[in-house]
């Protein structure tokens, strides 16, 4: 049994009417199928629109799915609610949805209470997950006073409240130094540790190689790959490059005109970067430049960053639709 | 029951930090004072139980509308309402104890309506005090119910404070709380009677009288069953629209 697992899930917003009195629609997701298995961190990465945070709703039963389904642990969003709901944190993140007038603790408090952890260990629960996330210094200062990042933290904290096996983490970083962002991939590792599922949606190429055990790209609401960072980048290995220094120009116009090499650019450094079609273009190349005595070079293989502009290169700023 | 003190201890929190949420609580003496000043204007002192008791439940009113009526209005607008609805269990007992926690408080405009009566030379005996009693915790429980139904009432329209404002003074007026239901048209006077404010105001006047309190139970009963009837319209409304909301997916505001 799969920890969440979706089937041709399809959800449309019904948009207002234009000034003919027609309505539109627009998709968020259309006919997504993916499957998580317990204990497994799945990266949800596309651009702003693309739907992940729509499935993310979808999953913590906020979203009715228009049609298609999905189900946590085995029980159906839609029929199962009161099975998935003690079964799923929801980490929705941003300034909003806290209590800006109440502290941190007293937050924390009420959301335990709210997800049924006796008296008795709230507390205790508070305490120690305040700790966790660095804020038991402020815990008693109203969250209004808080910096973005230390409601991220709060955010994430209350996710955790109730001790779920699964967890979804909606941008999860959005306001956080660089520093608190490198505590939230350790605390990834706890989670992974601890035999959560986790789903976690990000822009962040980094930071969902960096934590992720597979990677799902989405855009507009379709599911583009669904793989582990290393298999992404050897999917498109034809995207890989070679990198050289102090390369005359006689010889670039050589290597330009060689099989498989799709472009051929020199930067204000000194770089040049031969970009390869497929990964048998890459030795001819190497030949060519140690033959004229190039000798400061290097093969490069795309990290998910490329991956992830070569499959949805031609969206660039363009929100979904 | 967890679910309800939740609710009821994360209002009373909120509470504590907000007295803007507070202001009708402001406004009870003013209107003690005017109604005051106009009944014993026109010398008619039989009017200042009257004029004592109106800003109360005025004042109750308000707090219903006001301040828990705005309660998942609020949580949308801010983000609560989803994390809210995300959790196990329904979000009924949740709503219930913060209206509670809102109610209870506006018992203290009783307290407010009365030392200005007092401090205006004015000796306001309670003769039937049991149905007083009873008279004033049933219409808190009306109160808190209708307010549940306002607060479900109010996530439908966008602009939900017009209808806040304009509601409450016709239902005074109906209810009798302002002018004598016989001053208002015959034609009208029977929707008096779907006013739990109507059955309240009668039955807190005749337990502030010296004459034997007619149809108590009676009175009573009605305050009570209009509470009830509100408490199940707004469990029935609040399920339609948690419903409405999650379908077209406008749960919260983002």
């Amino acid at each position: 049994m799969n920890a969440i697992q979706t089937r041709a899930l399809r959800r449309v917003f019904t948009a207002g009417r234009d000034k003919r009195g027609k309505s539109g629609s627009r998709t968020a997701l259309d006919g997504v199928d993916l499957s998580i298995p317990p204990g497994e961190v799945h990266g949800l990465l596309g651009p702003n629109g693309a739907g992940k945070t729509t499935l993310c709703k979808i999953l913590s039963t906020v979203l009715v799915p228009t049609s298609g389904s999905a189900s946590v642990m085995g029980h159906d969003v839609v029929t199962g609610l009161a099975a998935v709901r003690p079964l799923v944190g929801c980490v929705f993140g941003g300034d909003r949805g806290l209590y800006g007038r109440l502290s941190g603790r007293k937050n924390l408090a009420y959301w335990a209470a709210l997800y049924g952890v006796p008296r008795r260990l709230i507390d205790g629960r508070t305490t120690t997950l305040l700790d966790r996330f660095g804020l038991a210094g402020r815990a008693d200062e109203r969250v209004e006073t808080y910096s973005r990042g230390m409601k991220q933290r709060l955010h994430l904290a209350r996710g955790l409240v109730h001790n779920p096996p699964v967890l979804l983490l909606d941008e999860p970083t959005t306001g956080m130094d660089p520093v608190s962002a490198m505590d939230f991939r350790r605390l990834i590792g706890e989670l992974r540790n601890e035999g959560r599922t986790v789903l976690v949606t990000t822009h962040d190429m980094a930071e969902a190689e960096a934590v992720c055990d597979r990677v799902t790209l989405v855009n507009d609401g379709r599911i583009l790959h669904s793989a582990s960072p290393q298999e992404l980048s050897a999917l498109v290995s034809r995207y890989g490059r070679v990198e050289a220094r102090n390369v005359p120009d006689t010889l670039t116009q050589r290597v330009r005109i060689l099989p498989g090499v799709t472009r051929v650019a020199t930067d204000t450094d000194g770089v040049t970067r031969i970009e390869l079609a497929s990964a048998d273009a890459a030795p001819p190349v190497l030949r060519l430049l140690i033959e004229r005595g190039v000798t400061d070079l290097a093969t490069c293989r795309p990290g998910l960053e490329e991956v992830y502009l070569h499959l949805i290169a031609d969206r660039g700023m363009e929100v979904g639709r | 029951m967890n679910r309800y003190l939740a609710g009821f201890r994360l209002q009373t929190a909120l509470l504590r930090r907000a007295f803007g949420d507070l202001h009708t609580l402001l406004t009870v003496p003013v209107y003690t004072l005017i109604f005051l000043a106009m009944t014993d204007g026109v010398h008619r002192p039989g009017l200042s139980t009257d004029a004592v008791l109106a800003p109360a439940l005025m004042g109750l009113w308000f707090m219903a509308v006001f301040t828990a009526g705005d309660l998942i209005v609020w949580d949308r607008h801010h983000g609560t309402l989803e994390p809210t609805v995300a959790a196990p269990g329904s979000l009924a007992p949740v709503i219930t104890g913060r209206i509670g926690a809102v109610t209870l408080l506006s018992f203290v405009v009783y307290v407010e309506s009365w030392a200005v009566g007092a401090g205006y030379g004015l000796r306001l005996t309670v003769h039937h005090p049991l149905v007083f009693l009873a008279g004033v915790v049933a219409t808190a429980f009306a109160t808190a119910c209708t307010a549940a139904m306002i607060a479900t009432l109010l996530v439908l329209p966008r602009n939900a404070q017009i209808y806040q404002n304009s509601v409450s003074w016709p239902l005074f007026l109906l209810s009798g709380i302002i002018v004598p239901i016989s001053a208002l048209p015959d034609w009208l006077r029977p929707l008096s009677r779907l006013s739990f404010l109507y059955w309240s105001a009668g039955l807190l006047r005749s337990a502030l009288g010296t004459h034997p309190v007619d149809d108590a139970l009676l009175r009573l009963t009605a305050v009570v069953l209009l509470g009830t009837v509100g408490a199940g319209a707004a469990a029935f409304l609040l399920r339609k629209v948690l419903t409405r909301l999650r379908v077209l997916g406008t749960l919260g505001y983002s």
